[in-house]
């Protein structure tokens, strides 16, 4: 603490003393305190050590007060006194870095912006009791009815807010207990409300994002089917069955491709032979897929046993 | 009831006495009269027994108070006696003079016995 000046010490020392007081009614104190300061100059004046080393600490200095003065009463007992003491005394050292003081003498300006603030966040915390927080944004909407009327609601608010502040630091009890009840719980609630409406993307959002997969791994729409031997050799003209015998067709249509189905023996087609054969509507061909086949377990008969059809012989011209 | 052991303690009772017999002599402000006490012996007496006190007596309308302006440091408020302070004194010093002489007496005739 060598930026103490002397004068310092004493403003420091003098309202650590009133502080401990402070449970005298406001009118007496004054009344006792009234020259405190210049008296405490008057023995700052004598020596260049701090007030608290010469007359011991504010508290106790306060409690002799006191107890000369004859203001009755004690301090009631406190709850956790030495705790109590313990933060005071805190208090009282941090009182005398430069920072802190620096702190303390422009918070007061900050004041206005608080007023602003807190009318804004009352808005936005009525707007999502009443609405819920899945319309309200952080910022209105000046385009949606509901927008336009936070937007009245804030500036109407802030009005209110900014005379209430001003009416409230005009008074020397400007924190009063129930004006200080409603900030803090606007404060929290703000918060709160805040954090309910976070401009970041919700979790479902990221995931459908961010699946990680590129697009040809996408799941699409399945318009052929092509069939490989397990030791990698591509299968032609296989029928394929449902779970119940039913011929498994693919409608390719949909997708601009046009499927060539082979002529059973009865003149109907066969749906269900796969790779069809298709090509695209405005006359392109279809390239086969590459595909890589998982290296095989080594088989003793490759050979392709016929198909494990359903009970019903496949019939193609039972479809369509 | 607290034993009254230290000098502190004593003097709480008769600080009153002390602060309107210094005062009594000459006007004085508030940091004079402690130092001006510790000179007279009474070398406990607090900064802030002596304040409180002060503020006290002046509250109770025995005092007078004016503020001096200084060239250095800040103004003084200085305290006087008015008629109600001298008339205190003066209850006062009679009735600490009656309690001294009693108990000086008590305790001569105690150290006389122990003398014996």
């Amino acid at each position: 603490m060598a930026d103490e000046t002397p004068h310092n010490d004493v403003a420091r020392y003098a309202a650590a003393v009133r502080d401990a007081l402070s449970d005298l009614p406001a009118a007496k104190r004054d009344l006792v305190l009234e020259d405190l300061e210049d008296h405490l100059a008057e023995v700052a004046a004598e020596s260049e050590l701090p007030l608290a080393s010469r007359l011991g600490p504010p508290e106790e200095y306060a409690a002799e007060l006191r107890a000369a003065y004859g203001a009755g009463h004690q301090p009631p007992m406190l709850r956790f006194p030495r705790t109590r003491r313990l933060l005071r005394r805190t208090l009282f050292q941090l009182s005398g870095w430069r920072t802190y003081q620096a702190v303390r003498d422009y918070l007061p300006e900050l004041r206005p912006a608080w007023w602003v603030l807190r009318a804004y966040l009352a808005v936005i915390v009525l707007a999502v009791m009443l609405r819920g927080d899945q319309t309200i944004h952080p910022i209105p909407n000046p385009f949606t009815s509901g927008g336009i009327l936070e937007l009245i609601a804030m500036a109407a608010a802030i009005v209110f807010s900014i005379k209430l502040g001003r009416w409230s630091s005009r008074r020397k009890d400007w924190l009063s207990w129930p004006l200080r009840a409603g900030n803090a719980m606007v404060a929290l609630s703000g918060l709160i409300a805040l954090g309910s409406m976070s401009t970041l993307p919700t979790w479902a959002d990221t995931y459908s994002a961010n699946s990680g997969m590129p697009d040809a791994y996408a799941p699409g729409p399945i318009t052929n089917i092509y069939a490989y031997t397990v030791d990698g050799r591509p299968l032609e003209s296989v029928l394929l069955y449902d779970q119940d015998g039913r011929p498994l067709v693919i409608d390719a249509s949909g997708y601009g491709i046009i499927s060539n189905y082979p002529a059973a023996a009865d003149g109907q087609p066969i749906t269900n032979e796969y790779p069809l054969t298709q090509t695209r509507m405005d006359g392109s061909g279809i390239v086969p897929p590459r595909v890589a086949v998982p290296p095989a377990v080594p088989s003793p008969s490759p050979s392709p046993s016929p198909p494990a059809s359903p009970s019903p012989s496949p019939n193609p011209s039972s479809n369509r | 009831m607290q034993p009254v052991a230290d000098t502190s303690q004593l003097l709480k009772g008769v600080l009153d006495l002390a602060v309107l017999a210094v005062l009594e002599g000459q006007d004085s402000y508030g940091y004079d009269v402690v130092r001006r006490l510790r000179e007279s012996g009474l070398s406990e007496v607090g900064d802030a027994s002596v304040y409180g006190t002060l503020r006290r007596l002046f509250e109770a309308g025995a005092l007078n108070t004016y503020v001096v302006p200084s060239d250095e440091g800040p103004h003084r408020k200085y305290y006087g006696l008015n008629d109600r302070g001298r008339r205190a004194l003066a209850d006062s010093t009679k009735s600490w003079t009656t309690l001294t002489t009693a108990l000086n007496q008590l305790l001569d005739g105690r150290s006389a016995k122990n003398g014996r």
